[in-house]
């Protein structure tokens, strides 16, 4: 395992991630949403700590903690006065090594995801338009499935599939540990020597060889559901976090959704006021992934108007160079949330890791903000014209219907 | 094998709390801050915090919905978002690209109680973003056409929110707990009230309500005091000095009996639901003991009501419970939801650890474990220097000082079993109840009628909440 430590004494607490390089691309299908489904279980017991105790224990040391899993990663999360250290430490260690499997706990926690999965995509127009989305732009890479997994799938998921994930995924040498906070790297060469280094290391996930073959055209999906407002998503597929590229496209991105004074907002909400909001992400990711764009438009509005519209500004950046103003505003906003970020211990330790996992090393953090100044009005123009097209385009509209099915 | 790494301090670090090396004395210490008035009465609190090269202001306008006029509900939210929407010497645009242009962070709200605006600049670029900020607050002057444009993009806003139920419960649920009083209307308007607003209402409010001595300036940062406190007054001096607007908010009973709203959403597959009633203000003197028995409750993720709901049985991903505590008695609430088939019994579950906690109380072990478990958790609450500018300006909106903040964990660890009987007793309802469900009436309708006498129902994509 590797260890990334930040003194920080501002405050007498500690924020301490642990990514395991696993998620939901390392999955098949009739098991989706497995690695987000086994997040859950590492907080059902192991051997000293049994099922309630991680947070039993956790809780009654001042601490709270978290977990997230993406297509990439599963994250863990713990924040927690300094005085908890030593119990973290052995809490997290019990469950890396000796993680229980009891089947009531497992079905109980299935039941537990389930209802995750209606509220998070079910009972959310916008979680429903997503999973479409990248069900429709991804054909042979695991991206194509929701990190929550199809619901047949967590209805479906066995004993067996847990203990091959734990196997495959939850090796010490498959994880990063990011501690920031009232500690000193001393303390927490012990500790990690104490706790973490006797554990054995088991296998890595096998590697995933799949790439999306480049799309030939655009492709469209509806999804009919009862609502008072469509939706609008569009995604383009672009590269991963560490690909050069990746730097231009999220200073492209914010000349176009960031602030009131993008374009985007300016020409949907504001000018034209064809929409009541609209976004754009581009999240880190191992491997290429999609440049999505969320609109809603507004009543009364066909939808196709504020569809068109968003290619009209699409199809602007890449006939004529954005101007010196609108390139340093959106550098100045990308630096300025840089520095927002770190103003914690906990932002500190999501961005270390972060960019330890997605850009290989914790270290190009620090030169993040000279790669966003290093782009030029042309690199804008050239990813614009690159990615930005019809034909690598997916689009996903949610239509209203007045009855409930 | 280990292979570390430890980084050189990317960014310095502040120091605001104070913590003796033994666990179990640590203490908390807000910063010391002054607080001056102008002449012309409006409050200034100023907290100096070296360490990063940023500054944070948080304004308060002691003017929320509840001043809002019956029919004319969103007023003060609408007000708040349509200050930045042009200036005498800037449009709407040019204040978004001058305030972008410095990657300035601004949000301007109202909630029940007040207006809150914060903003936070580079120190490089503060007279820039002072500027700015001073133009937003004193000069706006309400285009017809963004006012038009704003009371547009909200009623299609209610109609994207109530596609989501758990976006829109709140809501419903403070029109349905407190009836004709003021915090039963939403607070950013709802799609009944805008057609009425004009823009004569929203520059009325403006110029009732945003007057010096209803304003609370604060700012924490990298600053020094006396500089700063001259830039304010040289920016605010000149703010004509004006009667502030009388508001007394009726605080509300709690409802006798039992209630029950159910809004009919036919697509809903899940059952979301709040139960409680009238709860608390911020001011109360056994707050942080109530919220000593609250955090065993519903608080976190070991609650009672969490490990009953989610941990033992499967019934939902997450049940809470919470006192909003406001100017007067705001809400205490249990939440949570479950799919469609188990709404009985997840219902019945939380009215059971209710009904357990009256009963049996709470152990020395859940006691023990939550004062820890609240001490622990509180300092990154003031880690930054927009979490202080807010703590400070609320303190004085609140008529609290930093003794709220410095008696904290004395007052935690103060609380015993006795007194958490007493809290239970007092201000945890269990004969009077409100409840409120979103879900699928055609399956769910027929068992509700248990829970309470009166039943009300409404369906989800008929106006107003």
């Amino acid at each position: 395992m590797r260890i990334v430590v930040q003194e920080d004494h501002s405050i007498p607490s500690i924020a301490m991630y642990i990514f395991y390089r696993i998620g939901s691309r390392n999955e098949r299908p009739g098991t989706t949403g497995l690695s987000h489904f086994f997040e859950h279980m590492m907080f059902n017991g192991a051997r000293k700590y049994g099922p309630k105790q991680f947070d039993q224990v956790m809780e009654a040391s001042g601490g709270s903690n978290n977990a997230y899993t993406n297509n990439d990663v599963t994250a863990y999360q713990d924040w927690f006065p300094r005085s908890a250290l030593e119990t973290i430490f052995d809490l997290e260690a019990d469950r890396i090594q000796n993680l229980s499997f009891d089947e009531k706990m497992i079905e109980s926690e299935r039941q537990v995801v389930a209802s995750e999965r209606r509220t998070s995509v079910d009972n959310n127009n916008l979680g429903i338009l997503e999973e479409q989305l990248n069900a429709a732009a991804f054909t042979a890479h695991p991206y194509q499935w929701p990190v929550i997994g199809w619901m047949v799938d967590i209805e479906n998921w066995t004993m067996q599939d847990l203990k091959r994930h734990f196997d495959i995924g939850y090796s010490p040498a498959n994880a990063t540990m990011v501690v920031v906070g009232d500690v000193t790297l001393d303390e927490i060469v012990k500790l990690a020597q104490k706790y973490i280094e006797p554990i054995a290391s088991r296998g890595l996930p096998p590697t995933v060889t799949t790439r999306e073959p480049d799309q030939l055209g655009e492709r469209r999906v509806t999804v009919h559901k009862f609502a008072q407002l469509p939706i609008l998503m569009m995604g383009y597929h672009v590269p991963q976090s560490a690909d050069p590229d990746y730097y231009p496209l999220q200073v492209l991105k914010t000349v176009l959704f960031e602030g009131q004074s993008s374009r985007m907002y300016q020409r949907l909400i504001d000018k034209d006021q064809l929409a009541i909001s609209v976004r754009g992400d581009y999240s880190f990711a191992l491997d290429p992934t999609l440049l999505t764009i969320t609109v809603r438009p507004k009543a009364g509005i066909q939808p196709d108007a504020a569809e068109r519209a968003t290619y009209e500004e699409l199809d602007r950046v890449k006939s004529a160079l954005v101007t010196d103003r609108e390139l340093e505003k959106a550098k100045n906003i990308l630096t300025a949330d840089f520095y927002r970020r770190m103003k914690t211990i906990d932002g500190k330790a999501g961005a270390l890791g972060n960019y330890e996992v997605f850009f290989g090393d914790y270290r190009k953090l620090f030169t993040a903000a000279d790669n966003y100044n290093k782009v030029t009005k042309e690199d804008l123009q050239r990813v614009a014209k690159k990615y930005l097209t019809e034909k690598n385009r997916t689009v996903a509209a949610l239509i209203p219907e007045e009855e409930a099915k | 094998m280990i292979r570390r790494a430890v980084l050189s301090c990317c960014l310095s670090v502040f120091v605001i709390i104070t913590a003796s090396q033994a666990a179990d004395t640590v203490s908390v210490k807000l910063p010391t801050y002054t607080k001056t008035q102008l002449k012309n009465g409006m409050t200034l609190l100023l907290m100096e915090q070296h360490e990063v090269p940023i500054v944070s202001f948080n304004i308060i306008v002691k003017t929320g919905s509840v001043a809002d006029a019956q029919g004319k509900e969103g007023l003060a939210s609408l007000t708040a978002e349509l200050l930045r929407k042009g200036t005498r010497t800037r449009t709407s645009e040019q204040v978004s690209s001058d305030l972008d242009f410095i990657g300035a962070e601004f949000a301007m709200n109202a909630n029940t109680d007040f207006t809150t605006g914060s903003a936070e600049f580079l120190k490089k670029d503060l007279r820039q973003g002072m500027d700015l900020l001073v133009d937003i607050i004193l000069n706006p002057v309400f285009p017809q056409d963004e006012v038009t444009k704003l009371i547009q993009q909200r009623i299609d806003g209610i109609k994207s929110a109530k596609d989501r139920a758990d976006s829109v419960i709140g809501r419903y649920c403070a029109a349905y707990l407190y009836g004709k009083r003021p915090y039963a209307r939403p607070v950013a308007g709802g799609d009944v009230s805008f057609p009425a607003i004009t823009r004569a209402d929203v520059q009325r409010f403006y110029e009732t309500n945003y007057v010096p001595a209803n304003t609370i300036f604060a700012a924490s940062g990298d600053f020094i005091t006396a500089e700063m406190r001259a830039l304010i007054e040289q920016h605010f001096n000149g703010w004509p000095a004006k009667n502030p607007p009388a508001i007394r908010i009726d605080a509300a009973p709690p409802v006798q009996g039992k209630r029950l709203l159910l809004v009919d959403k036919p697509d809903s597959t899940q059952t979301y639901f709040y139960i409680g009633n009238v709860g608390i203000n911020r001011t109360n003197p056994d707050r942080v003991g109530i919220a000593v028995v609250n955090t065993v409750f519903g608080g976190r993720f070991t609650s009672r009501l969490n490990t009953a709901l989610r941990v033992d049985s499967g019934l939902t991903y997450g049940a809470r419970s919470v006192f909003d505590q406001r100017k007067v008695a705001g809400p205490f609430l249990i939440t949570t939801y479950t799919k469609n088939s188990s709404t009985e019994q997840a219902m019945d579950m939380a009215l059971g650890v209710l009904s357990a906690l009256h009963q049996s109380g709470i152990t020395e072990t859940e006691l023990a474990s939550t004062k820890e478990y609240m001490k622990g958790q509180f300092p990154p609450s003031i880690e930054t220097t927009d979490q202080l500018a807010s703590v400070i300006a609320r303190l004085e909106f609140y008529g609290l000082d930093e003794s709220d903040i410095n008696s904290y964990f004395g007052k935690i660890d103060a609380v015993t079993i006795a007194d958490t009987r007493r809290i239970v007793k007092q201000y945890f309802p269990l004969d009077n109840l409100v409840f409120v469900l979103i879900g699928k009436a055609s399956e769910i309708q027929p068992l509700v009628k248990k829970y309470a006498p009166v039943i009300d129902t409404k369906v989800i994509t008929q106006p107003g909440f």
